[in-house]
């Protein structure tokens, strides 16, 4: 009993750190007025870049940087879109998905073909530490710092925060360079864990991302524990796999379709609600 | 809008147009990548999909899901929805298609089949539409959710309780040949189901309800002005609600429509992305339905050119999907700047 309680812990801690890291990446980009549901894409072309980039180098630091600097391009060209090009912040986001559904396949099947034996990976301890210590951080940052109470401002206000000699188009870059940076921690997490990449790895980890966010009324603590839950209903369901409870043996997809689903009663206003951005999605 | 917005440089064509030459760098430079020429590569794309009459029965079978689904799509777009759920409710809507066809044989269980796949998207899309109308939760996280949501049920149904019994992978059994759609046109290699005359004629469908229609017009005041269209006296919250059911429906109908027309039993993965292009077939297709056709056919080219590429360049699929996303994106930017300069 204590070690399967043991493991149902160690699986929500592995399972929740991508998911929290992509969901910090999604607040500081929303929080800066950009509705970002391109984490997905994001998350999945760091992990496929970092992959590709440690079959051919030893050092797994510098495949750590490939899989950042991935996803920081695709947050350039999100934010060139939305911001330079004025596109609507959905449509953008869903064509930045599907590059990367697009760009993941084709790097995949045309350099993943290296035997993956004597990969050198980063130890997972440094991901969990990065991943469990940046909410706290950035709760800190936007608390007690201009910077945050800036990243507020423009994504509340973007009108008046111009008035007030606030650059939202900086602010904006600055946040979703953050979101690249932690997207792409993100993604190398997936494919370290993994030991390799695999297609659609994400699995719609980077929607679960912004559902965590949401739930969580765009703070980062909240996010985080929202990210740990939606990590305890799929270890639940790696666990009860195939045990019968009260005497009904559910399908193990009962389980994992809660998160989903836990997600839209809370949108549907039943969970509390959080308080979205004002200006989120304005110009 | 405060007048300091650098909007200037939009209006001019230039800003496009950067658009459009970096996209074919892109493109450009990941042929050359893979050492594929990219001249040749373009004629086995447009041979692949258009080169002979078996080739077009493929590109035109690519074109029916996407063409329905991209009508589910833009009909939520006239009402300012973006549902991201097509996805779902076409799996849904197979699935329950596929049920029912198999309980009842023969044309009464072809129309019932379709009855129920709409029924099933709809029913899918209604919490959704419900949840945008009267709770304000933004319809594309919900719609992912629920996509996600179908896909588990079905992957439980369909590797329990509904596998057909002597079938290796997960999937129903086969559906009666009597329930299959008919088929369009059957001359030589040159094979049409009755699925592509189904999009064509809701696309027109549509397109008249929406400009005649009184409902019609109820959907696109709600869609370009909710505030006018409030003080218009239209229910807003209803007609979100309506049409976000409907899209759904539609999203179904695409569904049973792939079952009944192409593929005749059901798997989990039988959508294969059609919901997520149809988002990019309804923005590219401009302001009128009856453009989702030539849109879903350039999107139809480029699915079945891009698997010949892939088999005759060894260039993958991938890049198919990034031509799609960067299509998407300068359909978008080209229809802002359009409404930039026609604002003045």
């Amino acid at each position: 009993m204590v070690s399967w309680a043991l493991t149902l812990r160690d699986q929500t801690f592995i399972w929740s750190a991508p998911v929290a890291l992509a969901a910090m990446g999604g607040f500081t980009s929303e929080r800066s007025g950009i509705i970002n549901i391109a984490l997905e894409g994001k998350m999945l072309t760091a992990a496929c870049v970092g992959f590709i980039c440690s079959l051919y180098t030893p050092n797994p630091y510098l495949a750590l940087l490939a899989a950042i600097g991935a996803s920081t391009a695709l947050s350039l060209f999100h934010w060139l879109l939305t911001q330079k090009y004025r596109l609507d912040h959905i449509i953008s986001g869903m064509a930045i998905n599907a590059i990367a559904a697009g760009a993941t396949d084709y790097l995949y099947n045309k350099f993943a073909g290296a035997s993956t034996s004597g990969i050198v990976l980063l130890s997972m301890k440094f991901f969990w530490a990065f991943a469990y210590s940046v909410p706290l951080l950035l709760f800190l940052y936007v608390r007690y710092t201009r910077g945050g109470l800036r990243l507020f401002a423009v994504g509340n206000d973007p009108a008046k925060s111009r008035l007030l000699g606030l650059q939202p188009l900086r602010v904006r870059l600055c946040g979703l360079l953050a979101t690249g940076v932690f997207t792409g921690v993100a993604g190398a997490m997936l494919f370290t864990n993994a030991g390799q990449f695999t297609l659609g790895m994400t699995a719609g980890k980077g929607f679960i991302a912004l559902a965590a966010l949401i739930i969580g009324g765009w703070r980062p603590i909240p996010a985080l524990l929202a990210s740990l839950g939606f990590g305890f209903c799929q270890a639940l369901q790696l666990q009860l796999q195939g045990t019968s409870i009260f005497g009904a043996n559910l399908p193990a997809e009962v389980y994992s379709s809660l998160p989903y689903i836990i997600t839209v009663v809370a949108l549907a206003g039943f969970l509390g609600r959080g308080k979205a951005p004002a200006g989120l999605g304005k110009l | 809008m405060p007048a300091r917005q650098p909007l200037a440089w939009l209006k001019e064509g230039w800003a496009l147009w950067v658009l459009v030459a970096g996209s074919v760098l892109v493109v450009y430079g990941a042929l050359l990548l893979v050492q594929a020429p990219p001249r040749q590569t373009g004629i086995d794309l447009v041979v692949g999909s258009l080169g002979s009459a078996h080739a077009i029965s493929g590109t035109l079978n690519e074109v029916t899901p996407l063409l329905i689904s991209g009508i589910a799509v833009f009909l939520g777009l006239k009402a300012g929805l973006f549902n991201i759920g097509v996805e779902g409710q076409f799996t849904i809507g197979a699935l329950a298609a596929t049920l029912v066809a198999l309980r009842l044989p023969g044309p009464v269980g072809m129309v019932g089949a379709v009855i129920a796949g709409m029924a099933a998207g709809g029913l899918i899309a209604l919490p959704a539409g419900a949840i945008k109308a009267y709770r304000g939760g933004h319809e594309v996280i919900t719609t992912i959710m629920l996509n996600n949501v179908v896909g588990l049920i079905a992957t439980a149904l369909v590797a329990g309780p509904l596998k057909a019994p002597n079938a290796e992978s997960p999937e129903t059994s086969s559906i009666s040949a009597s329930s299959h759609l008919p088929d369009l046109i059957h001359i030589g290699n040159l094979e049409i189901n009755g699925g592509l005359l189904i999009g064509v004629l809701v696309a027109i469908g549509l397109a008249v309800w929406l400009r005649r229609g009184v409902t019609g017009f109820e959907l696109r005041a709600a869609g370009a002005n909710p505030t006018a269209a409030r003080f218009a006296g239209i229910n807003q919250k209803l007609v979100i609600l309506k049409a976000m059911t409907w899209s759904g429906a539609i999203g179904g109908l695409a569904g049973a429509v792939q079952v009944l027309g192409s593929q005749y039993y059901f798997t989990p993965d039988l959508s294969s992305g059609y919901g997520f292009d149809a988002l990019g077939v309804a923005l590219i297709a401009g302001g009128s339905p009856i453009g989702l056709i030539p849109s879903a056919s350039l999107f139809g080219i480029l699915h079945k050119g891009g698997t010949s590429i892939q088999l005759m360049d060894q260039v993958p699929k991938g890049i198919m999907y990034v031509v799609l996303g960067l299509l998407i994106v300068i359909a978008a930017a080209a229809r802002y700047r359009k409404k930039l300069v026609s604002d003045g």
